[in-house]
């Protein structure tokens, strides 16, 4: 079914618009800047970040300051804007190593080398409101007093590699049409994804899914609609460097860097494996938002069995977890469809008079009707011959959003 | 990353170096009377970031990373710069800055000194968060059952 265009006042649009802007301004508080909304709401500006595939800090605070604090809506912003650029070219591939991490637990390993790290979390405390904060005021900061150590930063070794010392790593399987290290990675951004899709397409896509589609999907398997448990080995914040060729020197250079989440999740491998062993899933995320890469964590494994269940189901997985896809399919269906709907409503009312002459006719012929192959499509009919329209209308509903 | 003399290194503090300080040299540069042809003009761009994942060791793009890149000629010396973000100002102020060291101009001493003290400022902070963060340092201890 095609879409018809339609027209509106454009007057009328844009007080609309208009209206919606002031929203915004209208209580007269003062004007957030873009430093406020990305200092003080940092995790909304790093989701629309992390769901826009585009890591551009302020600009993904002017995203959500115009999108009034939907993030969907701001990580759609972001890509729009993202279209409107040329590729300077990709990085130097850059080692989970090199993470400059301010954050780093292991809830698998007690004593991990180089120790826990709590860094900025309230993991640990209760989720009460604090009414403190309501009376606003000079902002206070509680570690000013610290007695701090001056040390030079250092890297944390990563926990798969000492797991992979032990040889206790399941090692990647042998297969002839999976990517090598030397590959290519798939970029999806310029490619459609076909199916079976190589792990970089996956964690790519993965990585730029909606923050509630990753952890619903990732929940699923942890409600029993997967195979999936992981103890999470590592979990780290922190940043990542931003590294070009330097075109004159030819050398690695450092740009910038990119604050993202890391978790590798630790999946045993005995059940369905000869050799007992480990395997793995891996989430990272642009920001700090350590739900959506436990989710993605989760999802990464559960797609390597290949399974029956949702999570386990790449295709499946890929389609629905994209935010702008997604919102984007689900807020079309409030726009108009005046077209669409008129000609379903047409060929209900005309399946309907055709029922009501056949069924005259069989009462004539003693028939009984039901001879219409058609008469399914109208919800097996209520037998109502009054022409409100109004079991029509949820019959109608379901095939504009089918046939869209 | 100190060493404003050699061309990867002072790309580097020419990208950490905030946007107002490159500015300000950049014009002292200008204000000398150089002769300045834009090559390529300050314009954002994307840098998709590619990550070596830890477990088969295969490289995936995590995301683009906004920049914004520049590159002049200066008396006869390119110059090039690309910083962090939407700043067109910044990129096209490094680049003259890059050429300038590079051309040996008489500003570059002050030119170093600045990118030298913006980068210890940055190092500073650094080294300010590792602290904070080993601040939160833990050993958890496993509760042994005493029934």
């Amino acid at each position: 079914m095609g879409y018809v265009a339609v027209k509106a006042g454009e007057e009328v649009i844009r007080r609309a618009e208009e209206l919606f802007e002031k929203r915004r301004v209208e209580e007269g508080a003062a004007d957030l800047d873009l430093d406020q909304i990305g200092g003080q709401l940092g995790r909304l500006t790093a989701q629309a970040m992390s769901e826009g595939g585009l890591y551009a800090p302020r600009l993904a605070a002017l995203a959500v300051k115009q999108a009034q604090g939907d993030a969907a809506e701001a990580a759609f912003l972001l890509r729009a804007y993202r279209s409107t650029l040329e590729r300077w070219g990709d990085s130097v591939p850059a080692e989970p190593d090199e993470m400059f991490a301010t954050r780093r637990v292991s809830p698998a390993f007690k004593d991990v080398p180089g120790g826990q790290i709590l860094g900025a979390t309230k993991d640990y405390t209760q989720r009460l409101l604090d009414f403190d904060l309501a009376d606003g005021g000079e902002p206070t900061d509680p570690t000013a007093d610290w007695d701090l150590e001056d040390e030079e930063p250092r890297t944390l070794r990563n926990v798969i590699d000492v797991l992979r010392a032990e040889g206790l790593v399941e090692e990647p399987r042998e297969d002839p049409d999976a990517e090598s290290e030397d590959d290519e990675p798939y970029d999806t951004t310029r490619r459609p994804v076909l199916f079976p899709a190589p792990r970089s397409a996956v964690l790519q896509e993965l990585a730029r899914g909606e923050t509630g589609a990753i952890t619903a999907l990732g929940y699923s398997a942890l409600r029993g609609y997967g195979r999936i448990h992981p103890t999470l080995a590592e979990v780290r914040i922190g940043e990542l460097p931003v590294e070009i060729e330097h075109p004159y020197t030819g050398e690695a250079v450092e740009v910038t860097s990119v604050e993202v989440t890391e978790f590798e999740g630790v999946v045993p491998a005995y059940e369905t494996r000869d050799d007992p062993r480990f395997a793995f899933g891996y989430g990272l995320v642009f920001g700090r938002n350590e739900r959506k890469a436990i989710g993605m964590t989760m999802l990464d494994a559960s797609i390597q069995l290949d399974g029956d269940e949702p999570a386990e189901d790449a295709e499946f997985v890929l389609d629905v977890i994209d935010g702008i896809d997604s919102f984007g399919f689900v807020e079309h269906l409030k726009l108009p469809h005046y077209v669409t709907f008129g000609s379903i409503l047409d060929r209900i009312r005309s399946i309907r008079e055709r029922k009501r002459g056949t069924g005259a006719a069989g009462d004539e012929s003693g028939d009984g009707g039901g001879g219409d192959d058609e008469g399914g499509e109208v919800d097996g009919g209520d037998g109502d011959d009054s022409d409100d329209g109004g079991d029509g209308d949820d019959a109608a509903a379901a095939e504009v959003s089918a046939g869209d | 990353m100190t060493d404003v003399y050699d061309r990867s290194e002072r790309f580097e503090l020419l990208a950490a170096c905030d946007g107002e300080t490159l500015a300000g040299l950049a014009d002292g540069v200008l204000d000398c009377g150089t002769r300045l042809r834009v090559l390529q003009e300050p314009t954002p761009r994307l840098v998709m970031q590619r990550v070596v994942e830890p477990v088969e060791k295969r490289r995936f793009n995590l995301g683009e990373v906004v920049v914004t890149a520049a590159e002049v000629e200066l008396d006869g010396e390119k110059g090039f710069a690309m910083v962090p973000g939407k700043e067109e100002r910044a990129a096209l102020s490094g680049a003259i800055l890059d050429a300038a060291v590079a051309a040996g101009h008489d500003l570059t001493d002050r030119i170093a000194g600045e990118l030298r003290a913006a980068a210890a400022e940055r190092d500073g902070r650094r080294r300010r968060r590792w602290a904070e963060s080993r601040a939160t340092a833990v050993e958890f201890e496993a509760m042994e059952d005493e029934g």
